[in-house]
């Protein structure tokens, strides 16, 4: 078994899915036009992470290498299915906030593609640790993305009004090129402090 | 043969757990989903139409129009006062469903925009309060400003606000042709 810290620091700073493995992308451009859009985004695809990287860890011997992919597929979708009828049910009020990106989880390659590099190889604590990781830096991948577009774009910062309002706002920001934008900065300077430290 | 027939048997063993499951979580949810949905859709009617205790479903044709939903409002005593009209007119992005209320007198007693598709900090902020309220009280046919009429228009907004004014036009047009102020 692996060390639980260093596996969520793992997930969190060195191989953060956003901006350094660069997968689930469409979701993290698509939602990130405020803040509070990107943390529920990121909270609602760690849980599904978490659940679906422990199922596979415990199924990893029994799944035949041949039919991993649709195994995986129907293990995720099951579980996205089950938040979504439970967020329906007992959470109607986070269901309106979150009702549009849940379905969206399903196709996240970043649930797939930890359950593939990850889950389908270690033990299903390690999994879950990997789950937790992977899924905070999402959330803080996509929280931060939000902030700096919401800010920009609105002046506000998690619906709070930040910037006196006569203030000029850059619309583009909370529209889709803003998010390629912002993306790209904030990996920008990403790199440009990794190379500072490593130099 | 085998290498088949193995990954075969167990992917449909996942798969049938998998839909078992999902058949249990799914029978047990139905009834509170059904309760939470119309509660929120009561919560919008009554918002449009405070007078109203009570809502009945009125069925009726509405081709031609993007009408979804006709209710009747009826108070505590089992008076009718209005009607709420639920319209699914497009905007920027997509539907933008307008729910609104209209007393027996032919006047808007209130509207519920909501925007799923449209930009936020744009078209979106056509579900704030500033711009829902000034249709209380309006009737007859209604424009935006831009189009020399009584609307506010959201700024930026035009094709967004303008969507949820045909929208609006429709319930009272259909309030018209189906009994009309009383």
């Amino acid at each position: 078994m692996g060390n639980p810290l260093k596996i969520i620091k793992n997930g969190i700073i060195d191989e953060n899915p956003t901006f350094i493995q660069v997968i689930g992308m469409c979701p993290t451009l698509a939602v990130t036009s405020s803040a509070i859009n990107g943390v529920g985004m990121g909270v609602s695809t760690a849980a599904v992470l978490i659940c679906a990287n422990v199922a596979i860890a415990l199924l990893r011997k029994i799944i035949p290498d041949k039919v991993r992919i649709p195994a995986f597929v129907v293990v995720i979708a099951s579980f996205v299915t089950i938040v979504q009828f439970l967020l329906q049910a007992y959470m109607p009020a986070l269901n309106d906030a979150l009702g549009l990106y849940i379905p969206l989880i399903v196709v996240n390659c970043l649930i797939l593609g930890r359950a593939e590099a990850y889950a389908s190889k270690n033990s299903a604590i390690d999994s879950f640790f990997d789950g937790i990781g992977m899924g905070l830096g999402f959330t803080i991948a996509l929280g931060v993305l939000g902030l700096v577009r919401e800010f920009i774009g609105s002046g506000t910062a998690f619906g709070m009004q930040i910037l006196p309002e006569a203030f000029p706002q850059t619309l583009i920001f909370i529209m889709a090129p803003g998010a390629f934008l912002t993306l790209g900065f904030l990996m920008a300077l990403l790199n440009h402090f990794k190379n500072k430290k490593s130099a | 043969m085998k290498d088949i027939a193995r990954p075969a048997l167990i992917l449909l063993i996942i798969t049938a757990v998998a839909a078992a499951l999902l058949g249990v979580v799914e029978s047990v949810t139905e009834e509170p989903i059904r309760i939470a949905t119309e509660n929120t859709q009561n919560a919008a009617m009554k918002a449009s139409l405070p007078e109203a205790e009570t809502f009945e479903k009125v069925e009726a044709d509405f081709t031609g129009t993007t009408i979804t939903t006709v209710s009747v409002g009826k108070d505590a005593s089992g008076n009718e006062v209005g009607y709420v009209i639920t319209a699914n007119p497009s905007g920027f992005g997509g539907a933008v469903p307008t729910t609104v209320g209209i007393g027996s007198d032919g006047v808007i007693t209130g509207i519920k925009v909501t925007t799923p598709s449209e930009t936020p900090g744009l078209g979106a902020l056509a579900t704030s309060p500033e711009f829902q309220d000034q249709f209380k009280g309006m009737s007859g046919e209604l424009k935006v400003n831009k189009d020399g009429g009584q609307v506010q228009a959201i700024t930026s907004a035009t094709i967004t606000s303008r969507a949820v004014t045909s929208g609006v036009n429709e319930a009272l047009t259909w309030f018209e042709a189906n009994g009309g102020a009383k």
